[in-house]
């Protein structure tokens, strides 16, 4: 599905960004795995990618085709040359996935995003859930994590079954961004909620505080969810500008449902069977 | 060195010899000389040096090294040196081919810079004359019938010195309205263009690329922001990239190493060792007899290699059993930090002093802190030697803090890990440097071109006049060189050292003069401080019997003249491996 003003013809670009070991290369491989349109890749470095072996179909030097006949490969020539290789490849990707350094601003990669056929379709910031707030407290990279929460449109808060308390960690993500947060475990996020984000990082390479433009919040739960309590979830504040979610209703448990809204549209379409995992819902609304 | 290329580098020697003066043919040729610095404390000054099979047969008085002539021996005097001075031939241990490969295009920097050939290119001052410059560059390209649409791509453009306005198409447009240009600044984070170019690579007031500035007209006014904004004029970044790469750049890098007094050049990760093609293309240039200078190539972790780690440390061993007479290898190049001048530059608390609206507050790493350990013991336990990147002083914490964990798990004697640029290193890390065997590579052009900004915007007084601390480095015994990162800089030991000496600024302030060193310390550092940390000081740094014939050859002599003209000196050229280079060949 293509984010509303988008071209067909487009190649929508995710910037993933997040501090070292903080689940990046496994949402990578998640995408890959549970998406069924072709993805390229492009990493920042090539020493730190580690596509899971049955996601590969060649590996040639420092380029790898994936088995959907994409291809990934790293920007050491510059963002030109390693979209230049996506392009060669036998498969024209629907979408790009560029996985910025541990210690890079993924507002950084994301002006790349607009270059002539290319869309930016969201910066996604993984962070860790059990390290965060030290992170975010150091004297040496307090201020490089920082930077990839404030640049997020999409949060997910990776290695949640590890952490004992997750209040504080929302709290000090929410303090610093308006992003919507979404818990995962081993980056388990349905690709639905990752794709075609509506903005709310912040983009300019500054320090300055995330917009205010926007709040949002989100909602998990592992048991299936009662779908008309679910509707009226979706429609009841006028102020959402953006709504989507995967979840299992408690009439059809084994269906995967994904719903959106935008403005005021709200649709629903049946996607399939379960993946497992919880149903999760992603809201956004200004402020005003 | 190889018996083979020992060889070559004699019969090179004797046919230069033959074509000389005295024209006997012998392999051996004494250089008398107005004066002999050797750099060996034990015999630091003579009167002329003898030279054979590439190599310092002795050096001293003249009957002295004359003694050394046997029966049937007949010994060459050229005297084309009597009427100047010999040092060790410089060793620039940190710059980047770009050096050489930037002089594929016309230059309109600010200050004046010597190009390979020698010819100096007067700096542009104000816009008229970069102007000018183009208007010349565009009337040669059609002189030489190049298609009226093929881009006209020129470097160095420095405006902050220039009065007025910003730079903007419109002025570009003066110079052609027709041939897209695309100028590409000093500082290496702007590109401005012509409307021709704007309208070749469709840049439009709808481009949603940050860093597409647009004029008080709502269009975009040809001024290109960073690296995305510039990658939309693709065609013209692209060929500009790949000009930097020309088969002229090793060899225009070599020519003015050389005809700066250079006899050995590092490029420090700039090329990818690990692609066939980037070495062979070395070791072909390298093998040529007109390449005027040694190369040392660093191993780079950062442009590319083998996904695993100790693959690529690995792959760094075996490249000393490559190692030819001018090509050499032996380090790795690591990066931490940015820049300070691009406030990227980790510094520690109370960090940046007058930064512009909306910093982050602290620099870029390039590495993550707690990942560098792991990565420099990969090389560390191959054997190299680690030269890291580090402007700021967190960046050298990291680095400091990498050798001490690394090297109690993992002894090594002798590792001279370097500390590469070393600008806001402490008085505390030094002695922890000079603790663990370290050394330091400090960017002391950095006083001239960029200390007028640090005291007043970068880091404030107090730091600015302690960074670049030769001084420091030398009370607190660490081994240490000085470098030009060219083509940040311009390649030339001299004007290094003059930094060093007198740290002036460009408006000709002095910044700390408690970390001015000697002329004498200074040209210890430009040959074997530099040699030490490259592990070559056994054969080359010094003027001594049984090292490498490879010389600087000046017209003064820099222990003589007031040291503030260190930087004015011409010199003539160099002798590598005994064979006379003169400067502008």
């Amino acid at each position: 599905m293509n984010p509303p003003g988008s071209s067909p013809t487009e190649i929508l670009v995710t910037v993933l960004g997040g501090y070292l070991g903080a689940g990046k290369t496994t949402l990578v491989n998640h995408l890959l795995r549970r998406s069924d349109q072709p993805i390229a890749v492009i990493v920042n470095d090539f020493g730190s990618i580690a596509i899971d072996a049955d996601l590969i179909d060649a590996h040639d030097g420092e380029t790898i085709t994936l088995e959907n006949g994409c291809i990934c490969c790293s920007m050491v020539d510059g963002f030109a040359a390693a979209l230049d290789q996506v392009l060669a490849a036998p498969v024209r990707p629907a979408r790009l996935v560029v996985e910025a350094s541990g210690v890079g601003d993924p507002a950084e990669i994301a002006a790349y995003g607009h270059g002539p056929g290319l869309r930016l379709a969201g910066v996604v910031t993984v962070v860790d859930g059990v390290r965060v707030r030290k992170q975010l407290r150091d004297e040496y990279i307090g201020d490089t994590v920082a930077a990839q929460v404030v640049a997020a449109d999409l949060i997910v808060a990776n290695k949640a079954d590890l952490v004992v308390d997750p209040g504080l960690v929302l709290d000090a993500l929410a303090a610093r961004s308006s992003a919507p947060i979404l818990a995962a475990t081993h980056a388990g996020v349905d690709p639905e909620l990752v794709w075609d984000l509506p903005r709310v990082g912040k983009r300019t390479l500054t320090a300055a505080p995330a917009s205010s433009r926007f709040r949002s919040w989100s909602i998990t739960s592992d048991e299936p969810m009662d779908r008309a309590k679910t509707m009226e979830l979706l429609a009841a504040d006028a102020a959402v500008v953006r709504a989507k979610g995967v979840v299992r209703f408690v009439d059809a448990p084994e269906v995967r449902v994904i719903v959106h809204r935008v403005e005021d549209d709200v649709t629903v379409t049946e996607a399939g069977q379960w993946r497992g995992g919880a149903s999760q819902l992603v809201f956004i609304a200004t402020n005003s | 060195m190889t018996d083979k290329t020992m060889t070559e580098d004699a019969v090179t020697d004797i046919r230069e010899s033959a074509d000389g003066e005295s024209g006997s043919g012998a392999a051996t040729v004494v250089y008398p000389a107005k004066r002999v610095i050797t750099m060996n404390p034990a015999n630091p000054f003579a009167e002329a040096v003898a030279v054979r099979d590439g190599r310092v047969l002795a050096v001293g008085t003249v009957s002295e090294v004359r003694s050394w002539e046997r029966p049937g021996e007949k010994f060459t005097i050229d005297t084309r040196f009597e009427n100047k001075v010999l040092l060790p031939g410089f060793i620039e241990a940190h710059s980047h081919v770009m050096a050489g490969g930037m002089w594929e295009m016309p230059y309109v920097g600010f200050f004046d810079r010597r190009d390979p050939n020698g010819q100096v290119w007067t700096g542009c001052g104000k816009f008229e004359d970069v102007e000018q410059r183009l208007i010349e560059a565009d009337r040669e390209m059609t002189d030489r019938g190049d298609d009226p649409g093929e881009i006209l791509l020129a470097w160095g453009l420095d405006p902050i010195y220039f009065e007025g306005d910003r730079v903007t198409r419109h002025h570009l447009d003066r110079v052609s309205d027709t041939r897209p240009i695309f100028v590409y600044h000093a500082s290496g984070h702007l590109a401005t263009v012509n409307t021709p170019m704007l309208e070749r690579a469709q840049i439009t007031a709808e481009a949603t690329t940050p860093g597409v500035s647009l004029g008080p007209d709502g269009q975009p006014d040809g001024e290109l922001q960073e690296p995305p904004a510039m990658n939309l004029a693709r065609e013209a970044f692209g060929k500009f990239r790949s000009n930097l790469a020309a088969p002229g750049a090793m060899q225009n890098y070599a020519r003015e190493a050389r005809n700066a007094g250079h006899t050995l050049v590092v490029d420090l990760g700039t090329s990818q060792l690990i692609v066939p093609e980037q070495m062979e293309r070395w070791q072909a240039s390298t093998a040529r007899d007109d390449f005027p200078c040694r190369a040392m190539v660093a191993l780079s972790s950062m442009m590319g290699g083998p996904s695993n780690l100790e693959d690529l440390a690995a792959f760094g061993e075996t490249l000393k059993d490559q190692e030819t007479d001018k090509l050499r290898f032996g380090v790795v190049k690591l990066l931490l930090d940015g820049s300070i001048q691009g406030f990227t530059a980790r510094i520690s608390w109370p960090y940046y002093y007058d930064a512009p609206e909306g910093h982050p507050g602290n620099g870029q790493w390039l590495i993550p802190p707690d990942q560098f350990a792991d990565i420099f013991g990969a090389f560390h336990r191959a054997g190299l030697t680690v030269h890291t990147h580090c402007n700021g002083d967190q960046a050298t914490e990291v680095f400091v803090r990498a050798v001490e964990k690394v090297l109690a798990e993992s002894p090594r004697p002798d590792h001279r890990h370097t500390v590469q640029h070393c600008q806001l290193t402490t008085k505390a890390q030094y002695k922890r440097m000079a603790a663990l065997g370290m050394c330091a590579n400090i960017f002391s052009n950095h006083i001239f071109y960029w200390g007028d900004q640090h005291r007043d915007i970068t880091v404030g007084p107090e730091r600015a006049r302690g960074m670049d601390a030769c001084a420091t480095a030398l009370r607190e015994g660490v081994s240490f060189s000085i470098h030009s990162d060219a083509p940040i800089t311009p390649l030339g030991h001299l004007h290094t050292a003059w930094c060093a000496v007198n740290r002036l600024t460009a408006s000709g302030k002095v910044l700390g003069e408690e970390e001015c060193i000697s002329v004498k310390d200074a040209l210890h550092a430009i040959t074997l401080g530099a040699a030490w940390q490259l592990k070559l000081d056994h054969d080359m740094g010094s003027i001594e019997s049984g090292k490498l014939a490879d010389f600087a050859v000046l017209e003064e002599d820099p222990l003589e003249i007031d040291p503030v003209r260190l930087k004015d000196i011409a010199v003539w050229g160099t002798v590598l491996g005994g064979v006379p280079q003169p400067a502008g060949t």
